[in-house]
Order: structure tokens, then sequence, then C-alpha cells
């Protein structure tokens, strides 16, 4: 039963918003991952817009760069309907500033629209729906870019589903249960990893504070979503966007790049050995167990992300070593594939199983039989760290020295 | 030599930072179901904050720098502000409190900082504002950069050190790229002040001369004097001082909801578990037995 007021904001909502746009990152040429997994993810939900509301809303990529055409063919390929693209000089890296300008011009341009959508084109104001990647230019982007934009924004997202909500709420609806269509349910895990939030971006309905928030944006979370094929037999309108740069957005100047290696090498290594918060009762002489098993094992060594804040009363040559964002097996930070994986003292939230599932054969060892990683492992050792490690150390190396005489 | 160019010109410093929970062990407190028990864990200032402020005392040093400290929340946040002050020698601290910016999301809050920044530079522009990487709660890391763009000033995200040419005006700042699936990437890069820096939890600042080193100690031990008295720095603003409208801050101003919170369901098992007893040393035989097996299968292929 809606009301005629309701229908007729909707209609004005409607008449404003389309298109979801996807903005992709790359890097020397090549697309990054996460630019292929939010077009995978953005195909399967407007697959399922289009066939409940409306089949002329499109995936639209939007990619900036210099010397990009390339690319933009291949993000056809990967899901977009169309792709947005801008080409300048000071486009080439990303810097927030030109950037944030380009992509706010771009999601404000009508030309562009009336390309690929014309009966929309009159009418367009902003997407209906935003993309940007959780990483450490997208992250960025998306907060000045939804600024500029003067809309709403959620951060590492991993779940979105697009639904009609019936909206009770003092500041949006003044207390009265209005009907919200088309809205896009942003799921992020909080930082403990066991709660999940559900963030949306409403318009204002509120008699007194009337106001229209979008696109409805969001940044996701690199590794969760998973990428379509290559399709090299999808078409879609590839479109080129003249950007108006001026000199003050040039401001900020690259003058060096350089290419880090990581001395955290969980690629050759075949077996990862990892400790999470179970270090606590004695963690220096735990991380030293730890690290001998690694030696055994011939492992790397991997963390999960709390042990990262460095929250342990350790000797400075530990935490320098180990203690370090780039050892972290999850979501903040790697996702790995070794043969065997084996996780002490880490009771698996949802980040770190995303960064370890794929890995062969897996082995915790753990205190609480009701921590998830109970369910993500082959073999579950319920006991301290104090205790299993030094024991398990001396099995492998007697079980070493039965092996070498039988092999001799 | 670097203390008396600093005399050229003067620098105006701002730090926004956050009161969040103490995550250190033995001052959080987790549920049983594994989520945070906020009424058991004390607040500290955030450890990024903690960054930003070390960030900003290094412009002192170097610079001559004067700091103000700047938070938004209710009077108990003035607990940031002081732990702020003792790390960067601050100058002024504001406090931006009033009911109606509670429950803001990150473009509501970023608008209430904004007006702050623009209200401590009154007399003098703030030359740049320093933020954390991130809050450890809200973990978003959208607030610094949403100020920033409110505020017009460039924004240079994940910086891992700086320095300022206090002639040019120019900042030159390296910053941590972290891609997945790409290798890190570091660059440089120079802007004209005023700037908007987040501080990477990287970031270190190295003193390199007896002369700069003593001119941190002196700072810092004028910072354990002015926290004593703290009281005396702090000024607190509600929305009224600040000008802010209020249809733009707090749960008004807030475009996003909370729709729910609810647990993450757990999936399905992935594997067939078998359980091991970690006190029995056969089991654990076996359990190293098939860790030989994994390993020498790998030599061999």
């Amino acid at each position: 039963m809606k009301s005629e007021n309701q229908t007729n904001e909707n209609r004005f909502a409607e008449n404003y918003y389309y298109h979801l746009y996807v903005v992709v990152e790359h890097l020397d040429g090549k697309l990054i991952p996460v630019s292929l997994e939010m077009l995978g993810e953005a195909r399967r939900i407007m697959d399922n817009f289009n066939s409940r509301y409306n089949s002329n809303e499109k995936v639209v990529a939007v990619v900036l760069g210099n010397n990009i055409k390339e690319l933009c063919e291949e993000l056809i390929f990967y899901g977009a309907d169309v792709v947005i693209y801008a080409e300048d000089q000071s486009l080439e890296y990303p810097v927030n500033l030109i950037d944030t300008k380009v992509v706010s011009q771009i999601a404000r341009d009508n030309a562009c629209v009336s390309k690929f959508s014309p009966e929309y084109s009159e009418s367009f104001k902003k997407p209906r729906y935003m993309f940007f990647s959780a990483d450490s230019i997208g992250r960025h982007l998306s907060a000045t870019v939804l600024a500029e934009l003067e809309s709403g924004l959620a951060s590492d997202i991993n779940k979105l589903v697009i639904e009609d909500l019936e909206i009770k709420h003092e500041h949006k609806t003044k207390g009265q249960l209005i009907k919200y269509e088309k809205i896009l349910e942003m799921y992020r895990p909080d930082f403990s990893g066991f709660l999940w939030t559900t963030i949306l971006c409403l318009d204002n309905r509120h008699p007194a504070n009337l106001r229209e928030y979008h696109p409805q944006a969001c940044s996701i979370i690199p590794g969760v979503f998973a990428p379509l094929r290559r399709d090299p037999a999808r078409d879609g309108a590839i479109i080129k966007f003249n950007a108006k740069i001026e000199d003050a957005d040039r401001i900020v100047k690259i003058v060096s790049r350089q290419v880090i290696e990581s001395s955290v090498d969980f690629d050759s290594h075949k077996t990862v050995v990892s400790f999470g918060r179970g270090i606590k009762d004695a963690p220096e002489a735990n991380i030293r167990s730890l690290v001998q098993l690694a030696k055994e094992m011939d492992a790397e060594v991997g963390i999960s992300l709390p042990i990262s804040k460095r929250a342990y009363p350790v000797s400075d040559a530990i935490a320098s070593l180990y203690m370090i964002p780039d050892r972290v097996i999850g979501t903040s930070g790697r996702k790995i594939a070794p043969a065997l994986y084996l996780a002490t003292g880490i009771s698996g939230a949802v980040q770190h199983i995303e960064g370890m599932k794929e890995a062969g054969f897996v082995i915790a060892i753990n205190v609480d039989t009701d921590s998830p990683i109970k369910d993500e492992c082959d073999i579950f050792i319920k006991g301290r760290m104090e205790d299993v490690l030094p024991a398990l150390i001396e099995q492998l190396k007697t079980q070493k020295q039965i092996l070498e005489v039988s092999e001799t | 030599m670097e203390i008396a160019e600093s005399m050229v010109a003067e620098l105006n410093v701002a730090v926004l930072v956050k009161l969040e929970p103490d995550f250190s062990e033995g001052s959080v407190s987790y549920n049983s179901d594994g989520t945070l028990n906020r009424a058991e864990t004390k607040s500290i200032l955030g450890p990024h904050s903690a960054i930003a402020s070390a960030a900003a005392f290094y412009a002192k040093v170097m610079y001559g720098a004067k700091i103000s400290i700047a938070t938004m929340g209710p009077q108990v946040a003035d607990l940031a502000l002081r732990q702020a002050q003792l790390i960067s020698d601050a100058d002024s601290l504001h406090l931006y409190s009033d009911r109606i910016f509670a429950g803001a999301d990150t473009l509501a809050t970023a608008e209430v900082l904004k007006a702050g920044i623009i209200k401590m530079g009154d007399k003098s522009r703030i030359d740049i504002v320093f933020s954390g990487h991130r809050a450890s709660d809200g973990e978003t890391g959208q607030t610094g950069p949403q100020t920033a763009w409110k505020l017009g000033y460039p924004f240079l995200g994940n910086v891992i050190s700086y320095d300022i040419d206090l002639r040019e005006r120019l900042v030159r700042a390296k910053r941590l790229i972290t891609l997945r699936g790409t290798p890190d990437i570091i660059e440089e890069l120079i802007a004209p002040l005023p700037v908007f820096i987040t501080i990477d939890p990287s970031y270190k600042y190295v003193l390199n001369t007896v002369s700069l080193r003593l001119a941190s100690s002196k700072y810092q031990r004028e910072a354990q004097i002015r926290v004593r008295s703290y009281k005396d720095y702090l000024k607190v603003f509600n929305a009224q001082q600040l000008g802010v409208e209020p249809n733009l801050v707090g749960l008004q101003g807030s475009p996003t909801i909370v729709y729910k919170v609810e647990k993450i369901p757990r999936a399905k098992p992935n594997r067939r578990t078998e359980l091991v007893d970690g006190s029995d040393l056969v089991q654990l035989g076996r359990v190293a037995e098939k860790i030989h097996e994994v390993v020498r299968r790998r030599r061999d292929s």
C-alpha cells in the first residue's frame, strides 16, 4: 500500500540516477586483479537488476590513464557493457587530486550517457551505484569522489545485494515506514571479523531535511569476488571522455617511483606457518618456537592482522622481523595457496580465512575447539602453543631422522 | 642550520586524532563470541593518531611548526588530545563537541572537521593537516580524505616520510602504495602547501644531527610540562561556534545508515576435520609424518 506521496518521491529519484559505474585500477599496462573482481560482481548484480527492474541500466567501467585503449577492450571482455576512459599524460599514475576531478566529471557527464543510453541523456545527473577498490588508491579516491558528489560511501565491502526495503528511521523518514527501491545493501565485516554490518546509503525523506544521496557507493575488498571468465566475444561500447584538466589540478607531481620486492616470500615456499593472538601468554617464547618449527618445515612465516599492530611485549628483533604488515595473511594482507598451511593461535576470523582457504592441507593448533578455524582445517590439534609447538618440533626431528635412515 | 631557516617563515600544522578502544593485549576485552567487549575495554588515543602526532612533532623539531590537535567527540575525548599533546608538544588543543554531532558517518564527520580546521586557521592558514591511516574501530580510512576534499587541500595518503621546503612552501613526501597482486611501490611526490597528509603506519622520522636531537628533547620536556595543565591549552567548540549547518552534521547529515548488524554466519565446513589431542605424542607423531609427506611430495615434484 503506497501512498501517492511516496510513489512521487520514488519517481523523483528514478529520474536522475542510472547505471553502475565501476572505477577500475591498472598498473604498468595491466588491469590489477581487483578491477576484474569488481567487474565480475558488478555483472552478477546488474544481470539480476536487469531481469528484476529494468533492462536498460548498464555496468559502466571507468578508467583513467595514458595510452590505455587496449585496456578498455579487456574491460568489456570481463563484464563491462560500457567503458568510459580518459587519457592524459598527468593521468598516467594515480594522483588523488586530478583523479578525483576527472572521475567526478565523468560521474556527472550527460554527453557520455547519451552515447550508450540516449533514453537517459536528458535526465541523467549521477550514477545510481558506484564501486571502487578498497586498496591504497581506491580507498582514498572513493572518499574524495563521494565528498565531491556529496553522497554516501561504505568501505571494505565483501557482500552486495540490491533490494527494495521498507525503512523506518528517525532522521531518514521521520519515523514513518517508507519503501525505498533498488537499494544497495553493502555488507562489511568489522575489525574483529565476527560481525557483519550492513550499510545503506539512503535519500533523506524527512520533510524538514529532504536530500538525495546518489550514487550509493562502496569500496570493495580485493580478493573477495570472483572475476568472470574472459570472453573475447563480448561486445560493448568504448567511449573517450575529454576531461577538463586545469593547471591547478596538476600541482601534485610524482618525481620518482620505485618498486619494492617484498622480503617475505609466500609464493616459492610451499609451506607456511603462522601465528595469531594465541601467543599472548608467552609472546617471545612462542614466536621463537614457531620460527623454529618454520625452519624444520622449510616454511615462510605468516601472521594474523592483530599481530601486525604490535600489541605484544616482544623484543625489537622479533617484532621488526615478524610483526609486520607484509606477513599478514587475509583480506588486509596476502592471499596464499601453499601446499601446507599451519595456523597456530589463530581463531579464524573471516578476513583471515579469505587469505588461506586455497591452501592444500591445513593444520590448526588452538585451545578452543569452537573457534571458526576448526571448520577450515584438515587436522585440528587441541592444545596451547606453549605445549604443542615444542612437542611437534621434537616429533618432526625424530621423523626426519627415521626418514633419512630409511632413504640411505 | 634547519632550525635557523625555520625562522624564515612559520608553519602551522594541525593533527586530527581519535579516541579509540585500546586493542593492546591486557587492555582489550573480547566477548566469548570473539566480538569486542566495549564496556570492559578502555579508550585511548588511537595508534594511528599517535603516529600522526609524531609526524607533526617532526615538523616542530625541524621547522619550529606550531601544532594544533583536534578531535570530534564527547568531553571524554579530551583524553586523546592530552595524549597527542604529550607526543607532539602541541600548542593548542581543540575539541569539537556537540550532541548534534553524534552518530555521524564519515561525510558528516568531515564536515565538522573541515569547519574546525578553517576556524583554527582564522588568523593564519593551516599549512599541513595530518591524520592517521585509519581508526582501529571504524577502519574506513575515509574521514581524512573527505576532510581534505572539503577543505580544498590536495590529499596525500600513506605517507611514510616527508620534508618541507619553507622558502618554496613545498612538501616533498614519500608514500607507500600496496595493491593486491602487485609488488609494493614507493613514490616520491611534490606538492605546494597547503596539503592534507595521512600518515602510513610504517612512518618513522630520523633526526640526523645533534642539534635536532637536542631540540627534540627540549620539546619533549616542554610537552611533559604542558600536559600537566592541558586544560589551559584546550578550547571546546559546539556546532554554533564552528558555524556548521546542522543539516550537514551528525545523523542528520549522514548519507549512510547502519541497517543491521549480525554475526557473520559460519560457512559450511570446507574440510573434514580430524581432531588431535595436543598432549598425545603418538597422535602428534602422526601429524609430523603427514607434514613430512607433504614437504617431500613438494621436493619430488
